[in-house]
This record gives C-alpha cells, sequence and structure tokens, in this order.
C-alpha cells in the first residue's frame, strides 16, 4: 500500500507541473469553449447587421404594404436605428406579356367608361324628357332614348364582361410575372424572401413564403408574426373597432418556456441547454483523455527507457500499475477540480450570467466528480492494458490515434442523439460501460430528470466492469511490461489472458 | 548465504538457463562471466525476482525469494535508463522512499552518495542533462542508497572512466567489508581478477566453469614456468623433462612434462646451470581460460566440491 501512494505521489507531480497538463487544464477548454459558441455569436452577429428586403406580390387591392411596413419598423430595428425590414413591392413593368395584358385591359376600361358616361348621359336626357310636360314628340323621344339606352345597357353589359376577363387575365399575368421576377431577385440575393399575398387575402388567411432557405426560422416566424397583426386589425377595423381598442385587444402575449425538473421549474433555454450538454461531454473526455493519455505514455515510457527494471526491482507490478492509475487519476481529478472552482467563481459572480443556468449546481459538480472518476478508472485500465502490449515509439504513435478514436467515439455519439434526443435509446446506451459516464452527463445537463436509480444502476455497472477490466488489464500489465522490443498479436494477448 | 539451486528458465524458443546453481556467501564478491547471451542478465532479473524461474528455487537465509522483502536487494540493471526530466534528487529520494527509507533519510542517503561519487553539484539538475557516466553512476546510487544485504550490478564498470571505475570499486569493496553478498556481471576479466572472490561463467544457459578465482587458477596451471637470466640461457635445452613453450635470448617459457620428476628438482637442476635473474611460476589468465572455455563450446562442467 505505502508504495502505491508513492508511485501515484510521483507520477502525479511529475506531471502536475507539465506544460501539457497546463495546456490542456487552463487554454484548452477557452480553445475549446470559443470554438463552439463563436458560431453562434457569428450567425446572430451577421442577422442584425445589414438590412433585409422582403418582396411582396400583392394580388389584393389593399394597403397591406404600408401596414406591414410599419408594423415592421416598430418591431425590428437594427443597432443603427435604421429597419431592419423593407418591403419591396414586386413590379412587373418590364414583362412584354404585363404590358400587352396591361394594353388590353385599360382599352377595355376606356371603352367600358364611355360606355358607362354615355350610358349614364341617356339616363339624364330621359329623366329631362320626362319631367318637361311641353316638350314635342314627347312620347316619341322617350321611346327612342329607351331603345337608346337598352342598347347601350347591352352593350356595356358585354363589353363589362370582357372587362372582367381582362382584369382576371390581368391579374393572373401579375402573379405569374412577379412570381419570376421575385425569384431572379431571390436567387441574385437582392431579396431575402418574398411574400405572395392571395385575393381577398382577410378572409382566405394565408399568405405564402417564398425563400431559399426555409430552414431560417427566424425570419419567417417574425413574418408570420407580424402577418397575423395585422390582418386581424385590418379585420377588425373592416368591422369598425375603435383603433385603441384593436391595439389593446392584439397585445401579444410573451410565451416564457419552462421545464420540469427536480428541484423547482427553471427557465429553459435552448443554447445553454445545448451548449451546456456539448461541454460538460466534452470536458468530461477531455478529462479522462488527459489523465488517460499521460497514463498511457507513462507505461510506454518506462518500457523504452526500462526504468520499469527498477522500479519492478522494489514495487510489485500490481503496486505500479496500481499507483500509476491512482497518482494519474488524481490528476485527472485535480483539473476536474480546477474546472468546478473556475465554474464557481462564475456562477458566485454570475459572470456571463453563469448564475442563472440551471444545472450549474453543486450537486451536478458531485456527479460530474462521480462520472469522471468511474469513467477515468474504466478508461484507465484499458490505456494500461494497451500501453503494457506496445514497446516502441513509432507503434506508440499509432496506438495513440486508436486511442483517441476509442475515447472520441462516445463523445461523437452524444452529438448525434443530441440533435435528436430520443430519451429511450439515450437511457439504453448509457447503460453500456464505456459510454456511460458520457451520457449520464449528457443527461444530467440537458433533462434534468430526477435520476437516482439511474445513477445507481449506470454506477453498479459501472463498477462491475472497471473490476473486470482492472483484472484483464493487470495481466496483461504484469506480462506485457517486460517483453521488450516485441509486440503482442492478439492471439497472443487470448492466450496469455486464458493461461495466467 | 544466498543460494541458487537448480535455476531453469526459457523464452519462447530460446533456452536462456538450463538448471544452473550456485551460492554465494556474505562478504564475497560473485562474478557471473559468460560470452553474449549467455543468460548472466536473465539469472540477475531472476534474483530480482523481476522474472519467474521455470524450475529451481532462490534462498536467501534460507528464505525463498518470494517470501524475501523486495528492499533486501539493490540492482543496477543492464539497461541504463532513468526518468529524464525528473530531478536528481528527487529521483533518488523517490527509490529510497519505496524502499522504506523516510523521504529525509533518504535525501540525506542520496546526497551522501553523490558528494562521494562527485555529482553533488547536480542535486538538483535534471537528469536528463547528465552525461552518459554519470547517470550510471545515478542508477548505481539508486542501487545502494537502501544499504541492501545483497547487490546486484549487471555490467557495472561498463563505459565509465578509469577513475570513475575504481571509485565504484571502492564502494563495492566497501560493501563487501560490510558482509554483503555482492553478484556483478562483467566482460572485463582484468576486474574481475581484481575484485571477484568466486566465479560462474556461463555458456548458452549452463555453469561451464564455477569456483574460487584460486580454485580455477590452479585447477587450469599447465605447470607453466618463467625463467629470467643476464646471461644467454642456451643451456637450457639440455635439461631433460621439460618442454620448451618459447625461447629469447635470456629468457624463456617452459612446462614440466617429466612424469616422475617432481617440481623441486627441475628447479635445482636449473638454478646450478643458469645465473637466474627471475624465476616465476606462470598462471593461466582468466581471459585464457574463458576464451579456452568458451571456444571448446561444451567445456567440461565442474562443480565446487
Ligand atoms: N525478454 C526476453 N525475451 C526473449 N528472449 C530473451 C529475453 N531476455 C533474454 N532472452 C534470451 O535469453 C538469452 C540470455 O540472455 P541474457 O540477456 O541473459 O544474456 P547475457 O548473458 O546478459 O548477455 P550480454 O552479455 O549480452 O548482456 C539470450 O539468448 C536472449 O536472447
Ligand atoms: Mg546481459
Amino acid at each position: 500500500m505505502r508504495n502505491i501512494f508513492y508511485i501515484a505521489q510521483w507520477e502525479f507531480s511529475s506531471r502536475f507541473k507539465t506544460r501539457s497538463f497546463l495546456f490542456s487544464t487552463f487554454i484548452l477548454p477557452i480553445l475549446f469553449s470559443l470554438l463552439i459558441t463563436l458560431p453562434v455569436y457569428l450567425i446572430t452577429y451577421e442577422d442584425t447587421v445589414s438590412t433585409k428586403l422582403i418582396g411582396l406580390i400583392n394580388n389584393d387591392d389593399n394597403d397591406l404594404l404600408e401596414k406591414l411596413q410599419n408594423h415592421l419598423n416598430q418591431n425590428y430595428k437594427l443597432d443603427s436605428g435604421s429597419p431592419e425590414y423593407i418591403i419591396l413591392p414586386i413590379s412587373v413593368e418590364n414583362s412584354l406579356l404585363y404590358k400587352e395584358a396591361y394594353d388590353d385591359f385599360m382599352t377595355t376600361t376606356r371603352q367600358l367608361d364611355s360606355l358607362e358616361v354615355a350610358y349614364d348621359d341617356l339616363k339624364t336626357l330621359r329623366e329631362k324628357y320626362y319631367r318637361s310636360g311641353t316638350i314635342q314628340n314627347k312620347q316619341y323621344l322617350l321611346k327612342k332614348s329607351y331603345d337608346e339606352l337598352i342598347r347601350t345597357r347591352e352593350f356595356k353589359d358585354l363589353v363589362q364582361l370582357d372587362f372582367e376577363y381582362y382584369k382576371t387575365h390581368l391579374d393572373s399575368i401579375y402573379n405569374k410575372e412577379a412570381r419570376v421576377a421575385a425569384d431572379s431577385l431571390l436567387i441574385q440575393n437582392i431579396l431575402n424572401a418574398y411574400l405572395v399575398i392571395p385575393k381577398m387575402v382577410y378572409r382566405s388567411s394565408s399568405i405564402e413564403y417564398h425563400s431559399l432557405k426555409p430552414g431560417e426560422l427566424l425570419d419567417s416566424e417574425r413574418m408570420q408574426k407580424i402577418l397575423n397583426e395585422v390582418i386581424i386589425q385590418s379585420r377588425l377595423q373592416e368591422a369598425s373597432v375603435n383603433t385603441m381598442q384593436i391595439s389593446h385587444w392584439l397585445k401579444p402575449v410573451k410565451l416564457t418556456r419552462y421545464q420540469l425538473r427536480t428541484g423547482g421549474s427553471a427557465e429553459w433555454d435552448f443554447y445553454i441547454e445545448f451548449y451546456g450538454a456539448v461541454i460538460g461531454v466534452v470536458l468530461l473526455f477531455m478529462a479522462i483523455f488527459t489523465s488517460g493519455q499521460f497514463l498511457f505514455s507513462s507505461v510506454l515510457q518506462e518500457k523504452t527507457n526500462r526504468v520499469i527494471e527498477i522500479l519492478l526491482s522494489y514495487a510489485s507490478s500490481r503496486q505500479i500499475m496500481a499507483g500509476k492509475i491512482f497518482g494519474l487519476g488524481f490528476l485527472g481529478l485535480m483539473q476536474v477540480l480546477i474546472w468546478l472552482s473556475i465554474t464557481s467563481i462564475f456562477v458566485f459572480f454570475n459572470l456571463f450570467q453563469a448564475g442563472q443556468i440551471p444545472y450549474l449546481n453543486a450537486e451536478n459538480a458531485l456527479y460530474f466528480l462521480h462520472y469522471f472518476s468511474l469513467g477515468y478508472l474504466l478508461y484507465a485500465a484499458i490505456f494500461v492494458a494497451i500501453g503494457a502490449i506496445f514497446s516502441s515509439e513509432q507503434e506508440a504513435q499509432q496506438v495513440n490515434i486508436m486511442l483517441r478514436t476509442i475515447a472520441v467515439l462516445p463523445v461523437l455519439l452524444v452529438f448525434l442523439f443530441l440533435k435528436e434526443p430520443d430519451s429511450g435509446i439515450i437511457t439504453f446506451l448509457s447503460y453500456i460501460p464505456l459510454l456511460t459516464p458520457y451520457f449520464m452527463i449528457l443527461k444530467i445537463a440537458q433533462y434534468g430528470i430526477p435520476l437516482s436509480t439511474e445513477i445507481y444502476i449506470t454506477s453498479a455497472i459501472l463498477i462491475v466492469s472497471i473490476i473486470g477490466m482492472v483484472f484483464i488489464a493487470a495481466k496483461i500489465f504484469r506480462i506485457g511490461i517486460l517483453m521488450y522490443g516485441k509486440k503482442f498479436t492478439v492471439r497472443e494477448v487470448f492466450l496469455l489472458l486464458r493461461s495466467s | 548465504m544466498l543460494e541458487v539451486l537448480n535455476l531453469s528458465k526459457s523464452f519462447d524458443n530460446t533456452q536462456a538457463l538450463d538448471d544452473v546453481s550456485f551460492k554465494v556467501l556474505p562478504g564475497d564478491v560473485f562474478a557471473l562471466l559468460g560470452p553474449n547471451g549467455a543468460g548472466k542478465t536473465t539469472t540477475m532479473r531472476l534474483l530480482m525476482h523481476i522474472l519467474k524461474p521455470d524450475e529451481g528455487e532462490i534462498l536467501y537465509k534460507k528464505e525463498p525469494r518470494s517470501k524475501l522483502k523486495r528492499n533486501l536487494f539493490g540492482y543496477l540493471p543492464e539497461e541504463r535508463g532513468l526518468y529524464q526530466r525528473a530531478k536528481v534528487l528527487d529521483l533518488l529520494a523517490y527509490v529510497g522512499v519505496l524502499n522504506r527509507l523516510s523521504h529525509h533519510r533518504a535525501e540525506i542517503e542520496a546526497i551522501r552518495y553523490l558528494d562521494k561519487l562527485g555529482l553533488v553539484d547536480y542535486t538538483q539538475k535534471k537528469v536528463g542533462e547528465l552525461s552518459k557516466g554519470m547517470q550510471q553512476k545515478i542508477q548505481f546510487i539508486i542501487a545502494m542508497l537502501h544499504d541492501p544485504d545483497i547487490l546486484i550490478l549487471d555490467e557495472p564498470f561498463a563505459g565509465l572512466d578509469p577513475v570513475n571505475q575504481m571509485v565504484l570499486r571502492d564502494i563495492v569493496y566497501e560493501n563487501k567489508k560490510e558482509g554483503k553478498i555482492i553478484i556483478l556481471s562483467t566482460h572485463q576479466m582484468s576486474e574481475v581478477e581484481i575484485m571477484a572472490d568466486h566465479i560462474l561463467l556461463l555458456n548458452q544457459g549452463r555453469t561451464i566453469l564455477e569456483g574460487t578465482l584460486e580454485e580455477i587458477k590452479s585447477r587450469f596451471k599447465e605447470n607453466a614456468f618463467y625463467l629470467e637470466s643476464e646471461d644467454n640461457i642456451a643451456a637450457i635445452r639440455d635439461i631433460k623433462d621439460i618442454k620448451i613453450i618459447e625461447e629469447h635470448n635470456q629468457s624463456c617459457k617452459f612446462a614440466i612434462n617429466g612424469k616422475d620428476i617432481t617440481k623441486d628438482k627441475v628447479i635445482q637442476t636449473i638454478f646450478q646451470k643458469i645465473p637466474v635473474k627471475k624465476f616465476i611460476e606462470v598462471e593461466p589468465s582468466l581471459n585464457e581460460i574463458f576464451i579456452k572455455l568458451v571456444q571448446n563450446g561444451t567445456g567440461k562442467s565442474s562443480k565446487k566440491s
């Protein structure tokens, strides 16, 4: 026991002040946090930097354009104070098809107008005839003008039909041509999106939103919200409701999302939940891997420089292995404790509003330590065994890459499930010993569900696998560390495990 | 007393040691000799319990090796490896503490030895900053820092300058005087002739010669003599019962080969005929014995009675 302690102490202190430990404790987490949070800042930054043009194809005769622009101006402003959105009516004046249809339409309109004038003139004339009793040929004039009136009306009705036809035609041409124009503006990135307003929009309540990236929810959701306001307001106005009353009625409801948690509800924030889990899992990975890497290189180094012969003279292979595992485990624990202290400083002084992040609490810190310790022990046993099997530096390079892959796979798996959390699969995966620590940290940060039974189960699974793995590793280590300049084949490892 | 009984050890297909037995008494320097690959290092690793024998036993004061405390032994391995980034004193204290010294005591002993070996200025230096020979001396200190009963030194003087060899040799002598058991291996026969009390010559894992230095020398004595005179020694040719091995103007080497003749009688005759300046019995050098036995390959297995 004494020797385990001294070996542990030696391993710890000979690496505690090394550059690579300091780097992975202080620099790496900062770099990593920047790396994953920066894109978020960049996206939001880009969003507010320039005015967005939204095209408008209005198939209805209304003042939607003006109202929309007003509402948007009130709600969304850039930092500079200028409006974030500008509504641009899509013009089709350059389209030949539209021009033709427009000419036809105008001709009919003019014709209709002149007929209406003529019809009205006739009506007034007849009235005059009718009123004046002194006129000659009154009956004849009345009869004649009556015929004229009927004829004009019939003609007017016909032209009216024409007019209707040309109007519909013009509208449909406008709709078609405007879409073509808007699409090309969209492709040229002049427009961010365009809206298509149907006829009688107040009744139909359906508006199209076109953009190159419909997945970008921010703009479309804003448009929906504003259009809703504008249209409902207009409907109310039509029903002659008082404007004051309208704005009172339409006062928006703000929805704040809460999630049920142990120890009360707390505000839910997607980014914090998402990145909290990611950072937690990656920090766990870094802690386990830093110490694991040290452990691996420590075993390998003693094999290559043969210090192992001196050590084996004065300590048993079991003591050496245990000393290394505990010493470097303590190093990892130190790293985690440093991180936890930094975090608690953040929380205490509420830097970056860390104090409002619900999962940054003492209980979860203990869970982190718990899963770090168990996870480390499991990986440590594996790393020790692998380190004892290989001997040359060159092989070590390859093995190192292999270890990295082994260790990073669970993290990748966690990321996979971060996008679409499915508690069934995650629970299942959290029962696989190599994945357990990562998935439990994910759960604790992301779900905050009552976990006590799960913590007992996963801890039990981990402890059993640690005991098994340590047992295997001790066998491999005992024989492997003395095998110089020779590597095991997979078969030999199996034989070795079966024999001794 | 350290007893090694019928030790055998094989790796894969090579029989590194085959039925080797020997005993070492306290205060004895026991030299393991043999060509490369003979099994010296393997023997030492078995003694250090780093390897386990396939067969045979190691007893110290009648206790089997596995029951013995590790700190009874001190080992200078053949492979000179140390933690290159550790500080000299820290490293020595670490090994001392592993061997049940208190930290304080370990440091004091370390500094005492560093001083003795002229390394006291390097106490706070990193091991990697030391020369190869200096590092070897550090390893030497590691082996004896905890004052073990049994010192096992694998080629302790290889690669050291003559002055340092002498310093280390003196330290080995001190330990010998204190009644320690010292087992060393070497390829330098001159060293063995100076230091060793007892010799074991291994070849291909087998003992081919064992005994004290005097025993071995007398066993391989060829009854040869060396004679030097101030005059010409041509008269030597007239003497019967001797065979001249080498002849120069004023000196010669010869062996007595008559069966009935005694040494004294021959010497008398010679002294009567030739004015003798120097007359000594020629002993075979260990080097010659070594080469002869190893080249013969098989070599008669001879054991101490
Ligand atoms: N770990 C090992 N694995 C396989 N074979 C080994 C191992 N150690 C030693 N051997 C073999 O055992 C034999 C004896 O080796 P050993 O190192 O004991 O020789 P030695 O007498 O110390 O030689 P040298 O004078 O070169 O140091 C050699 O044939 C060697 O190849
Ligand atoms: Mg050797």
